[in-house]
């Protein structure tokens, strides 16, 4: 395992303290995923801070351990505080994947706009991206910006989208629908809400609830055209390139939330069978998946647009963590996940991290994509 | 017993998980779990029964509720009741299963990516490939091993890890708990009631 410097194991025993305060409104979350009283959390209030850029923070002074340093302390911090709970983590406020891409894709305004929407710390984000006929796979997407009749109105965004987190109570969002038919037209647009025409509903999904998963209706929602993200970057990098890379990182940071659902359900098997050794072989394989994602993690840190070690991380984590809760388990005993109700909260989570960001068949994708375009060797 | 078998397999296949579990329970109604939980039909509840909340179980129409303390017949002949009866709750998951790769199938024939229908594509069809061949050898497994313990769990483990090589195929509408992957995760939660195990692999 690549060793962790004093700052970051700091980072990690602080967070890996805090992951009992989630745990304990696991349950309340996962029954009720509309509620709120989570957010008083001085934990998630730190995580909101900790995750918005530092020019942007309303109290400069905060110190976060270092957090928004890398992609690897992101990664050490995402997965102590996963092992306390996932599902309250996603419940919070804040400027999660929708930041990614303001901050990729973003011009300073822009970022501002987004950052000062956000600054009461009670407001959600969200980022539509997977569509219903076509999921994630951008090349195909239908949802349009069509131009508005004055071009000095900018656009209309019409389209439908699906799984997006938050999209029915975030305050602010980026959707990414295309201007015309070629992959270069496909661009972000910043979106407040309430806005005409654009409409949020939760789906009643098996886990994770708190992540609050909507389906997204857009018909002719009025975007200025200085919402439109990108316009100041080069036009190879004003789309398609940001959502790589914000996929890219954000790939990291579900294979930290599944393998600290996976090691908080080892740590609570152990809790629940003291003594017993049962456990060895599964705890080396967390052990690994927690070295392979710190190295994943480094990997990026150094190249941005690396593909591949993301992709090997979350293939092999989110794997992993199913197995991990079906080890748990058979643990412990006959109808163990309905006596045990954050064992079969977790049993469900950790369904969810296979479909976000990419499922397994797009990552073995990924991770295969430069061998298939090789030459054959002669 | 084979034809028990099939016909709880064809309950579940024809009407979801509930129909299943009602057609085995009326062919071992005396068996009693080895926990303290085990899965009826929401209609078959007793007055007076505790039931275990559980969101999906209830929309699939299942409960779980605490079971009654084993009855005065032999140890030996309940562990046999017990294997038959968890035998043909392995029938009805097959069924189960069976039905949700039918609706994965369904799923992926009508989405494309790259201009080519999902179901063409080599790695998919590869796991369709492999969980109808897994599905026919545990329906053989079970049929073959039904009043051997640790093959019926057997049974119940390759069925819990075949279901979700099939509810990975439905991408995140899989993940809705309006839709078929629900019943095979309330089946998943039943059979975790009615196995048992000394050894616990990883």
């Amino acid at each position: 395992m690549i060793p962790l410097d004093t700052p970051l194991r700091e980072l990690r025993e602080q967070c890996r303290e805090a992951g009992a305060e989630l745990r304990a409104h696991a349950l309340a979350v996962d029954a009720d995923p509309a509620g709120t009283a989570h957010l008083d959390l001085p934990i998630l209030a730190l995580v909101r801070s900790a995750s918005t850029p530092k020019d942007f923070r309303t109290d400069s002074a905060v110190d976060d351990g270092g957090y928004s340093d890398s992609c690897l302390s992101r990664v050490v911090a995402g997965v102590e505080l996963a092992r306390g709970d996932a599902g309250v983590l996603c419940a919070n406020t804040g400027p999660s994947l929708a930041g990614v891409a303001v901050d990729t894709l973003g011009s300073p305004e822009q970022r501002e706009l987004f950052y000062e929407t956000i600054a009461d710390g009670r407001a959600w984000t969200f980022f539509g991206m997977t569509e219903p006929a076509h999921g994630s796979d951008a090349t195909a997407m239908e949802s349009r910006l069509d131009a508005a009749g004055d071009p000095a109105d900018g656009y209309l965004l019409s389209g439908t989208k699906r799984y997006v987190g938050n999209a029915s109570r975030g305050a602010i969002g980026v959707v990414f629908a295309r201007t015309g038919r070629t992959p270069l037209s496909i661009r972000g647009a910043l979106i407040r809400q309430p806005a005409p025409g654009f409409h949020g509903e939760p789906l009643d999904m098996i886990g994770l609830r708190g992540a609050r998963i909507c389906r997204l209706a857009m018909d002719e929602v009025p975007v200025p055209r200085e919402m439109l993200l990108g316009a100041h970057l080069p036009a190879s990098r004003r789309g398609l390139w940001g959502i790589s890379r914000t996929f890219n990182a954000m790939r990291l940071q579900i294979a930290a939330l599944a393998l600290g659902t996976a090691l908080g359900t080892r740590d609570y098997v152990v809790e629940q069978r003291p003594n017993w050794s049962g456990h060895e072989v599964m705890s080396a394989r967390l052990d690994a998946a927690t070295a392979l994602l710190y190295e994943s993690a480094a990997a990026v840190d150094l190249q941005p647009d690396a593909v591949r070690p993301p992709s090997t991380a979350k293939l092999h984590i989110t794997d992993l963590a199913v197995r991990t809760s079906r080890w748990a388990a058979r643990a412990l005993g006959p109808g163990a996940l309905l006596e045990h109700p954050l064992l079969e909260k977790w049993s469900r989570d950790v369904l969810a991290f296979e479909f976000m960001d990419g499922t397994s068949n797009i990552q073995r994708l990924h991770i295969t994509h430069d061998l298939s375009s090789r030459k054959v060797r002669t | 017993m084979r034809d028990t078998l099939m016909a709880c397999e064809a309950a579940a296949h024809d009407g979801g998980f509930t129909p299943g579990l009602e057609l085995a329970l009326r062919t071992v109604d005396t068996a009693v779990p080895p926990g303290r939980v085990t899965a009826l039909p929401a209609d078959r509840v007793p007055a007076g029964a505790v039931v275990v909340p559980h969101r999906l179980a209830a929309l699939e129409g299942v409960a779980f509720v605490t079971s009654a303390p084993a009855g005065p017949e032999p140890a030996h002949a309940q562990g046999d009741h017990r294997t038959v009866f968890a035998a043909l709750l392995g029938a009805v998951r097959v069924g189960v299963s069976r039905r949700l790769l039918d609706d994965a199938v369904a799923h992926l024939s009508g989405r494309a990516a790259g201009g080519e229908p999902l179901i063409r594509k080599q790695l998919v069809l590869g796991t369709v490939a492999d969980v109808i061949t897994a599905l026919d050898a545990v329906r053989q497994l079970l049929c073959v091993a039904h009043r051997v313990p640790r093959a019926v769990t057997d049974a119940h483990d390759r069925i819990t890890a075949l279901d979700w090589d099939t509810a990975k195929l439905f991408g995140a509408s899989g993940f809705l708990a309006d839709g078929p992957v629900r019943g095979a995760y309330v089946g998943r939660l039943a059979a975790d009631c009615w196995t048992d195990r000394e050894d616990v692999q990883p």
